[in-house]
């Protein structure tokens, strides 16, 4: 399995930072588009996709691919994301495991599945025809969830082990929503961390959410949280130093918050790389 | 159950906003911290927060000309009316004028329609295909002689609406102050082109005749025939003068794209009056 290029450190591109980035071409080593964004005929989302391209590596992560559905495979939607993946050039391209909606339509949100071997063979089974048909691997991320199923018959992380061994894919291992989910559904983070494999990892996403009290929502709203700075720390350990970034996607604050998340990205890495020279000397 | 089963009962539950739905909440393990029902309205209420996110971020003047009250009814009936089917939420307020005008609650609110047609055809514009605008010296490419022959291509954001008489400037000040203007209701309409200017979507309304020739012309009428057609609904010895003024907007706004010696076959491109 060849792996995929380290990036470093980067940030999911969005509208509200366009002027930024490009008049200060700030310290972020790539940048992670929404493809659906881009899956329009011109303007100026296309242009600009251009400028940034010119500057970065970009990374394609799309919302509406809905992997786990049981309706047909949307040929369309997946012709148009080939066309931009040949326009882009990204480094690779993501989506999540969840449906979006049945019977043609789209609820335009991350549905939960239930994590049985009927869900397991389908999911499997649909990722392999969209990686021969993109002609490339993929990369799903597993999604925050505020319901658990009662047929489920192992666990979330027992699921993408074999998900990704038999469809031979890669993961985006979502931090915040490891932890969102674990806390809705009372099971432990640090485990499923532990127990990802370490190298179908290639990307890693970092976020905030909200904290309603008796469970969480991935709002991506919010700065990081502590408990959530902790598991990344557990997470590099794990995997090492593969391309992690984060997203925000509402009430943005000023763009050096982000990049100060960024810089902390580097200097928990920095720390570890160092704790690991010692211990080896 | 089975994960068709499950998926149709789950966004069944989502769609008529069944937070309790009895079917979904059977299929769920118990939380620790909650209620099932709990877990499950999180998705009930954030479909229903997002696609109205959508249209408000589609149509604001009309959002301002309503009120908040009317507007969330006006939302329910579309979401109720036109559930998502495309995978981009770009696309999903793209029926909401013809919603409006099929239902029994809207189809006399002309002005409101009127407003919903403008903004929807500036979301399209702004995300429309792209095309090099072409400059009036074009044109002294070809022999006088040969004009009558010419075909226009336009760029591909082009539209024409029709919309009650007053709808721009109520567009407008619903725009800039957030406040409608006192406008008598009016059986006229006026014409609009609507298009993309550089990455802006760009409007102005046309005279009657200068719509009759921008139609034709998006039609793929020659620039001969187009000539005839304002010679014969306007005064014959104006008609030139009138028409070169069109052109000089056409070409200076960017409109034309491309000139194609055509006769007076169709053209093969440019985009068709919407």
């Amino acid at each position: 399995m060849e792996p995929l290029p380290r990036l470093g450190y980067g940030l999911g591109l969005r509208p509200a930072y366009y002027e930024e980035i490009l008049a200060s071409r700030p310290p972020v080593d790539w940048l992670e588009i929404i493809s659906e964004n881009y899956m329009i005929d011109g303007g100026r989302p296309l242009a600009m996709l251009e400028r940034f391209r010119a500057d970065y590596p970009i990374v394609m992560h799309g919302v509406s691919m809905s992997i786990a559905s049981v309706d047909p495979l949307d040929m369309d939607y997946l012709s148009a994301l080939k066309r931009l993946i040949e326009r882009a050039q990204p480094a690779w391209v993501s989506d999540h495991l969840a449906w979006t909606g049945v019977h043609g339509i789209n609820l335009h949100d991350l549905l939960p599945i239930p994590l049985t071997r009927e869900a397991l063979d389908h999911v499997v089974d649909r990722i392999s025809r969209v990686q021969d048909f993109l002609g490339r691997r993929i990369l799903i991320e597993n999604a925050s969830t505020y319901v658990a199923f009662a047929q489920s018959e192992m666990t979330e992380w027992e699921f993408l082990d074999e998900m990704t061994r038999r469809a031979d894919c890669l993961l985006l291992l979502d931090v915040n929503n490891i932890f969102v989910s674990s806390f809705n559904h009372g099971f432990s983070a640090e485990a499923y961390i532990d127990a990802i494999p370490v190298e179908r990892v290639a990307q890693i996403h970092m976020a905030g959410h909200t904290d309603k009290g008796s469970y969480r929502i991935d709002t991506h709203d919010q700065p990081i949280c502590e408990p959530v700075w902790k598991l990344f720390e557990r997470a590099r350990r794990r995997f090492g130093s593969v391309a992690a970034m984060i997203e925000r996607d509402d009430n943005f604050p000023p763009f050096s918050e982000l990049l100060a998340e960024l810089q902390r990205m580097r200097e928990i890495d920095a720390a570890i790389s160092e704790t690991r020279e010692q211990t080896a000397a | 159950m089975r994960l068709a089963e499950l998926q149709a009962a789950f966004q069944s539950a989502v769609l008529s906003g069944a937070a309790k739905d009895s079917t979904v909440l059977a299929s769920l393990s118990k939380p620790v911290r909650r209620e099932r029902a709990t877990g499950f309205a999180v998705y009930v209420k954030a479909y229903r927060l997002r696609v109205a996110e959508y249209l408000e971020e589609d149509f604001p003047a009309l959002k301002s000309l309503l009120g908040p009250k009317r507007f969330e009814e006006l939302v329910v009936e579309y979401v109720a009316a036109s559930p998502s089917r495309t995978r981009n939420a770009r696309f999903f307020s793209a029926r909401l004028p013809e919603v409006m005008e099929g239902s029994e609650k809207w189809r006399n609110e002309a002005q409101a329609i009127g407003v919903a047609r403008l903004e929807r055809a500036l979301t399209d514009a702004f995300d429309a295909a792209d095309g090099d605008s072409c400059r009036l010296e074009a044109l002294a490419a070809y022999a006088p002689q040969d004009w009558p022959r010419l075909v226009f291509a336009f760029h591909p954001s082009l539209r024409l609406i029709s919309a009650p008489t007053g709808t721009v400037e109520l567009y407008e000040a619903l725009s800039s102050e957030g406040a409608a203007p006192q406008l008598e209701p009016s059986d006229e309409e006026e014409a609009v082109a609507v298009w993309r200017s550089g990455f802006d979507p760009a409007y102005r309304t046309l005279s009657a005749d200068e719509f009759l020739a921008l139609n034709e012309a998006l039609a793929g009428k020659s620039f001969g025939g187009i000539c005839q057609l304002v010679a014969f609904q306007e005064d014959e010895a104006a008609a030139p003068e009138r028409l070169a003024q069109f052109l000089v907007n056409w070409f200076s706004e960017g409109l034309v794209v491309a000139l194609i010696e055509g006769g007076d076959e169709r053209a093969s491109v440019g985009p068709e009056a919407g």
